[in-house]
């Protein structure tokens, strides 16, 4: 890693960079590419997201659960109606599906999962830095993250100057942030201090006031930022409430109505990006999938494969890309839930690779500590 | 001393309190007994919140939804109407100004800040309509009535109240053995066992496995709701045979006779003063007071205290205090977005919350914007106390509270809102260095920097002045 530059870039101030004092790079990687990250809190159930089709078994320990109008993606598996835009877009080859996967944790404690999804890391609250934030650091890509959430979420940290939108209702005054900036010295208000940096050269548009509940003017926003060619390279979206253990239901319920927030927000970007929309990579991220079987509440507990849903011109082909596990009894992990054939991480090494036009072996011991994570790239996105 | 121990462990002095001679003394005497509430608007009790809340999840679920089913547009009026009956939308708004009328006026405010710890290490995180009529109650009658208790007492209190097992799906959890569980095909929801291995006492430090949830679980089936067709889910505590799973049961190696309702009490007492478990909130304890990655030498204190007097809460929480005051000098803290409101609303008197006059309801309409304000201003800064987004509450750490939104939100606040909430009395120049004076050994640079505006009174010029004292490093971090 080039220590130099990096410091260089926290230290000074990214108008060099517009200026052209860049050094040369190719005109294929001067093609600004995105990665969206949804993360999905709770634990998204893939069996219900992307249900298998006529198995007679997940039928009856899922009676109260079961989906009827599912939309066809192909002959082993549907679609939940509410994901309508990837059923959309999978007719253009820009959705697809990673099944029967999963971070590698079998704990089943959302606190634990979610940190464990973030930092990628195998012990909880061990790493203070996210996955993502690792891979934008290793490719010297810095403050080029952007999170629409009111806190910087995990998964971002670890590189400096990451921003987020989520706008206050009112403007501030820059003199105002000018003078607090002044007073912050010393080591222990670092943090505090390079957030403000970023705060300060945040583009014109992000200093408007918003209703920051209207996760549709979040999401145009991100899209026209991400639409930018000097803008950010990644963004970070965050929905809760995939825990279901009660009342869970099928078309509708409570499931249903987090995977429509998801089919929302893609609706957008797609809409919203135009072209940039063919350089783009979006993927969800969930810390486990759920039970096979339903429990007391009409829900299901806390399990261990889910899915990926994906979306973006970055795309290979439509396809459901998993190594299927089975769900007789003595197919499933511990005897409940759907196993995890494929690391997930091996997915995202590879999708940073693709969109950091990073070498993926490079970025596997850098952001994952060397850790056994095959290269997907030629399986699943355009190289 | 510095003075801002006063606001280290409380919230900093209010205009007509002076620095105490012996600021640790000060403290320690404040943990002793538990203050009475101070609102003298309407307290409404756990019990009537509950039958509000049942009031509308019926009327909602059981009459509307099938009055209206194929009349959305008349539907949502109603339902809007139902909102207003019942208070659906007023009473957090209510609760938001109990909690803060004792944090701004308190004599034992030291005490308060270790209220809102416990509320927030039992959190409630946003599920159902508990934020709307539970969360409030349930910290006024569960978590601070055990303040003075130990925290084992705390933890049984906890773990059979409503709010905690309706938080965690305990009424749906059935001894898959259990007559009931048998009859109806039914089995356990591992979700409150779980939590109160994780986050309430032993945390995963202690090494559970998966058995030992679904042991734990066995252990808690039958305490659940009563259950009738006019109350639904609302109805009180109890322990239900029929639920319960029968046999012995093994958690963390140690086994429990087969002995119904009994179970609970000792696994919780095992769990409760388990090492791990009290090295583990010790250190939360010390996180939330002194700083964010406390030391060893920082928390052992505090674990003796525990130890000698088998987990009396008033002894631990001198413990931490005396530890606060000893590392007062050279630590740091950041302050989460309530504390730093509250600590606003006390150094400076402001006008939050709003009189209890004015926050009379009468269910004949929605809350006022007025009403809204101290709860609006909440949501508003990121930190609506009893919406955590999961049962593990808010963070305590600085990271999660530093990004560019979340600062200038506190800008924003302090800027363009808190000059509304100056009272007319208090907008002189004068005024504010002399709140300064009271609470911040650098006062007079501070005064310095809104020197320019000395001569302004304005709401505008308020707001240049306070958007910059409010965010300065020593006021957001101590």
């Amino acid at each position: 890693m080039n220590c130099t530059r990096r410091n260089f870039l926290i230290g000074g101030s990214t108008t060099l960079f517009l200026s052209g004092y860049f050094p040369k790079i190719s005109f294929a990687s001067m093609q600004k590419k995105n990665l969206i990250i949804i993360s999905l809190r709770g634990g998204m159930d893939g069996l219900t997201a992307i249900p298998v089709i006529g198995d007679k078994r997940l039928k009856k320990l899922r009676k109260k659960l079961i989906l009827e109008d599912v939309l066809n993606l192909n002959s082993d598996f549907g679609l939940h109606p509410k994901l309508e835009i990837f059923h959309k877009l999978w007719q253009k080859n820009q959705a697809a599906f990673v099944h029967a996967t999963n971070i590698p944790y079998t704990g089943r404690s959302h606190f634990d999962g979610q940190n464990l999804m973030e930092t990628g890391a195998h012990i909880p609250y061990k790493e203070k830095t996210g996955w993502l934030g690792r891979g934008l650091l290793a490719s010297n890509i810095i403050g080029k993250g952007l999170a629409i959430s009111l806190p910087m979420p995990l998964l971002l940290r670890g590189v400096p100057q990451n921003n987020n939108f989520f706008p206050s209702p009112d403007f501030v005054e820059t003199k105002l942030i000018d003078q607090i900036y002044n007073e912050f010295k010393g080591e222990h208000n670092e943090l505090i201090k390079s957030t403000l940096d970023t705060i300060r050269q945040r583009p014109l548009s992000m200093q408007i006031a918003t209703d920051s509940d209207d996760r549709k003017k979040l999401a145009l926003e991100a899209a026209k930022q991400l639409k930018d060619q000097s803008g950010p390279r990644v963004a970070v979206f965050d929905l809760d409430g995939f825990d279901t253990h009660a009342a869970q239901g099928g078309v509708d319920g409570a499931h249903a109505d987090e995977l429509e927030e998801v089919n929302k927000i893609v609706t957008i970007l797609h809409e919203n990006l135009g072209q940039a929309f063919d350089n783009t990579l979006i993927l969800t991220l969930t810390e486990f999938g759920r039970t096979i079987k339903q429990n007391g509440g009409y829900g299901t507990e806390h399990g261990y494969g889910s899915a990926i849903l994906m979306a973006g011109g970055l795309l290979k082909k439509s396809q459901v890309y998993a190594d299927w596990p089975g769900l007789k009894k003595k197919e499933l992990f511990e005897g409940r839930d759907l196993n995890s054939t494929i690391d997930s991480r091996a997915v995202y090494n590879s999708a940073m690779s693709i969109c950091f036009n990073q070498d993926p072996e490079f970025l596997r011991k850098e952001v994952f500590w060397g850790d056994e994570l095959p290269d997907l790239s030629q399986e699943l996105f355009k190289i | 001393m510095s003075l801002n121990f006063y606001r280290r462990v409380a919230f900093g002095l209010s205009p007509n309190e002076k620095p105490d001679k012996d600021p640790l003394n000060w403290a320690i005497n404040q943990l002793d007994t538990i203050p009475d509430l101070l609102w003298p608007g309407t307290i409404p009790t756990e019990k009537d919140l509950r039958k509000k809340y049942g009031e509308w999840v019926y009327g909602d679920r059981e009459v509307l939804r099938k009055k209206f089913k194929n009349d959305k547009h008349a539907y949502r009026k109603a339902k809007d109407e139902l909102r207003i009956k019942t208070g659906e939308r007023y009473f957090e708004l209510n609760e938001h100004a109990i909690r803060h009328f004792q944090t701004k006026y308190s004599k034992q405010p030291v005490f308060e800040r270790f209220w809102l710890f416990w509320g927030n290490h039992f959190a409630i995180s946003e599920k159902d309509f508990l934020a709307e009529f539970s969360t409030g109650p349930y910290q006024r009658e569960i978590i601070r009535p055990n303040m003075v208790k130990t925290f084992e007492d705390m933890v049984q209190s906890v773990t059979t109240s409503w709010c905690m097992i309706h938080h965690l799906d305990n009424s749906e959890s059935f001894g898959p053995n259990s007559k009931k569980g048998m009859e109806w095909g039914e089995t356990i929801n591992e979700n409150h066992a779980r939590e109160l291995l994780e986050l309430h006492t032993v945390s995963p430090n202690a090494g559970y496995t998966q058995e030992d949830v679904i042991q734990l679980a066995y252990i808690m089936t039958g305490w659940a709701h009563k259950w009738d067709r006019k109350n639904l889910e609302t109805g009180d505590i109890w322990f239900d045979q029929e639920m319960h799973q029968k046999g012995d049961k093994i958690v963390l190696g140690v086994k429990y006779k087969n002995d119904a309702k009994r179970e609970l009490a000792k696994v919780i007492h095992d769990l409760a003063t388990h090492p791990i478990c009290i090295k583990f909130v010790s250190t939360k304890l010390c996180r939330h007071f002194i700083t964010d990655e406390p030391t060893d030498e920082m928390i052992n204190p505090v674990i003796e205290a525990w130890n000698k007097s088998d987990g009396n809460l008033i002894e631990i929480h001198k413990a931490v205090i005396t530890q606060a005051y000893k590392y007062n000098e050279n630590t740091h803290k950041f302050h989460p977005p309530e504390i730093w409101l509250m600590q606003l609303s006390r150094m400076f008197d402001l006008n939050i919350p709003l009189s209890f006059e004015k926050m009379n309801y009468t269910f004949k309409s929605k809350p006022n914007n007025r009403q809204r304000q101290l709860s609006w201003i909440l949501r508003e800064i990121g930190h609506s106390p009893y919406r955590a987004k999961q049962p593990n509450g808010w963070s305590d750490l600085e990271v999660d509270w530093v990004s560019p939104e979340l600062l200038l939100r506190r800008f924003w606040f302090a800027s363009v809102e808190l000059p509304m909430l100056v009272k007319s009395g208090n907008r002189s120049h004068g005024f504010i260095l002399s709140c300064l004076k009271n609470n911040f050994e650098d006062h007079e640079n501070m005064a310095s920097l809104i020197d320019n505006f000395k001569f302004g009174t304005s709401d505008y010029d308020l707001g240049q002045k306070y958007g910059v004292i409010c965010n300065l490093p020593g006021v957001l971090k101590i």
